[in-house]
């Protein structure tokens, strides 16, 4: 039972039926009178996808200074990472830990970081000239890229620093999270149309980001899994596609994985399954369901993940 | 070309069945003009403003103003991309592309689809009609594998800065998310493509960088956006759809910014 069938025919049977009509006579290829099909067409209820959605925004409203702050850290946290690997970090340290897989970076994967870095810079730029602040002070000591928060005992992905492969699983995780963290925050600013623009134009290019980075891996022996298309393949950690990573990735690095792509399998959109929808290609499977569509993160998910690596604490 | 544009009048909703005012729409669409539709050509209808009225395949004009019709937009765009990707890959030209090629363009054609069928159903009967596409020009964009991955490459982009435009005119916070949801993917999309043809010796962006050239991303690090109307030209202008897509209201919650369109994909 379709679901807009049911909606129009509560309302009126009979608009059903002649949709229904139109709908079939026009996959026929049979043609309809103008006047019939513009009628029907006018004759529509309003489309709610709110009503539909179990996408609901349920976390807590945020204002947009809130959103654009929670932005900048973000940012500030990918800027450094990429200085850090390509050896511009302002903190010896960073670049000194960095070293061992800066080494084994390809020559044609460089100018890549580099056009990332340059536009995770220009988003650090663009937030503070626009409102944002770095109330917590954050600079490139502020981040422990083992994800330990600088305790002293490297983390889980300490493994990012001296490994080519994990370094690059990393880096698409960090953009993937980016991705999700802006997509997530977007319905808190539609208080401000602007900023929502700013913002979308953001996401995409870490969307750019996460493919090259996919296609990097995919092309360096990555697992099918990781689409030359650079779309997101299922979710959890096997769509992080690690099984190029040798040894495997300890529990924790898995569980961290789990949070950063956990709900991108999701095949049901606005209350429509996607795979059960009409007119799809032959082969169209929940993988491709899922990777037609990217899915967001909270504000406190993205917390979850970030705040390993970053020694402040985030709120 | 000549630069002149035209600006078609249609006063009866009939003449947009008649064969000859067809022709016409073609050649005003052709030109970037535009067609205006008289009042009257509504009159004989139940006006409860759905965002989108359609005929068939003759015209689709778009009220901006309402979730529904920038949803009916991204489901024009769809539309074409998904029927692009559908005739790509039924081109003789795609037997010969690469293993990564066609497994890119594949997923592509997946996800259009999958776009296209999944804004039909949420729009149920407020979604227009089916885009009428030009077969000839449809035969040109797929003939060979370099038009094929070109053509992509301007849809992916043209997709990108399409949705980073109406974004912020949708009302419902799900319907912005789904909208998220989308564009995301087109620009991952965009990032494949550009990337495949970076080895094609193209000019402009430095190797390495193609995915997110400096032709696409700006100094402030924000991708292209444009305005529905400007891209609405740039369809007409591929000449592949030949029912006329216009916009009968123009959105009204905020003033539109300087478009960054994506450039002349080389």
């Amino acid at each position: 039972m379709d679901n807009n069938e049911t909606i129009l025919g509560a309302i009126d049977p009979e608009i059903t039926d002649r949709l229904v009509t139109r709908r079939d006579a026009l996959r026929q290829g049979a043609s309809v009178g103008g006047k019939v099909a513009a009628g029907l067409a006018m004759a529509s209820v309003p489309v709610a996808l709110a009503a539909l959605s179990k996408d609901a925004f349920a976390q807590t409203p945020a204002d947009v200074t809130a959103v654009v702050n929670f932005a900048l850290a973000l940012e500030i946290f990918e800027n450094e990472f990429y200085k850090a690997v390509l050896g511009t970090s302002a903190s010896a340290a960073q670049n000194t830990a960095f070293a061992a897989v800066r080494a084994q970076v390809p020559a044609a994967a460089v100018p890549v970081f580099q056009q990332i870095q340059k536009h995770e810079a220009a988003h650090v730029a663009f937030l503070l000239a626009n409102g944002a602040t770095n109330s917590l002070n954050l600079n490139a000591d502020s981040f422990d890229f083992s994800g330990n928060r600088g305790s002293g005992t490297p983390g889980p992905f300490a493994r990012a620093t001296t490994e080519l492969q994990f370094l690059l699983a990393v880096a698409q995780a960090v953009e993937d999270t980016g991705v999700r963290a802006y997509k997530g925050q977007a319905g808190n600013l539609l208080s401000n149309r602007a900023v929502l623009e700013a913002a979308l134009r953001i996401h995409s290019v870490e969307a750019r980001h996460a493919a090259k980075i996919r296609r990097i891996r995919r092309a360096n022996g990555a697992p099918a899994v990781v689409k030359y298309s650079g779309t997101i393949s299922g979710g959890g950690a096997a769509s992080a596609g690690a099984g190029n990573i040798t040894p495997a990735p300890s529990a924790a690095v898995v569980a961290a994985f789990d949070a950063i792509y956990g709900g991108e399998e999701n095949v049901t959109q606005a209350a429509k399954m996607i795979t059960a929808l009409p007119g799809l290609p032959n082969g169209f499977d929940a993988a491709a369901a899922s990777e037609a569509f990217d899915e967001p993160l909270t504000r406190a998910q993205v917390v979850a993940i970030v705040q390993p690596f970053f020694k402040p604490t985030l709120s | 070309m000549p630069e002149r544009k035209g600006t078609m009048v249609v006063q009866h909703a009939d003449e947009l069945w008649r064969a000859g005012t067809r022709r016409g729409f073609l050649k005003v669409l052709g030109l970037g003009g535009s067609i205006v539709l008289l009042p009257s050509v509504f009159a004989a209808c139940d006006s409860d403003d759905d965002g989108g009225i359609t005929g068939p395949n003759g015209s689709a004009t778009l009220n901006l103003t309402t979730d529904v019709g920038i949803l009916n937009y991204a489901f024009a765009l769809e539309q074409l991309e998904a029927a692009f990707y559908t005739a790509a890959l039924a081109a003789a030209a795609f037997t010969g592309m690469t293993a990564e090629q066609k497994e890119v363009l594949t997923d592509l054609r997946n996800h259009e689809v999958a776009h296209r069928e999944f804004l039909r159903s949420v729009l149920g009967s407020a979604a227009i009609g089916d885009l009428a596409l030009s077969t000839p020009a449809v035969g040109t964009a797929t003939a060979t594998a370099a038009a094929i991955l070109k053509n992509a490459e301007a849809f992916e982009d043209l997709g990108v800065a399409a949705y980073n435009g109406a974004g912020k005119y949708l009302q419902d916070a799900s319907n912005l998310l789904v909208a998220g949801k989308i564009v995301s993917v087109e620009a991952r999309h965009a990032a494949a493509i550009r990337d495949l043809r970076e080895g094609l010796s193209l000019a402009g962006t430095p190797a390495g960088t193609r995915f997110a050239g400096d032709d696409v991303v700006n100094a402030q690090g924000l991708d292209v956006k444009l305005e529905p109307g400007a891209v609405l030209t740039r369809v007409g202008a591929t000449g592949l759809v030949t029912t006329s897509l216009s916009i009968a209201t123009q959105p009204t919650v905020t003033a539109a910014t300087a478009d960054a369109p994506p450039p002349t994909t080389p």
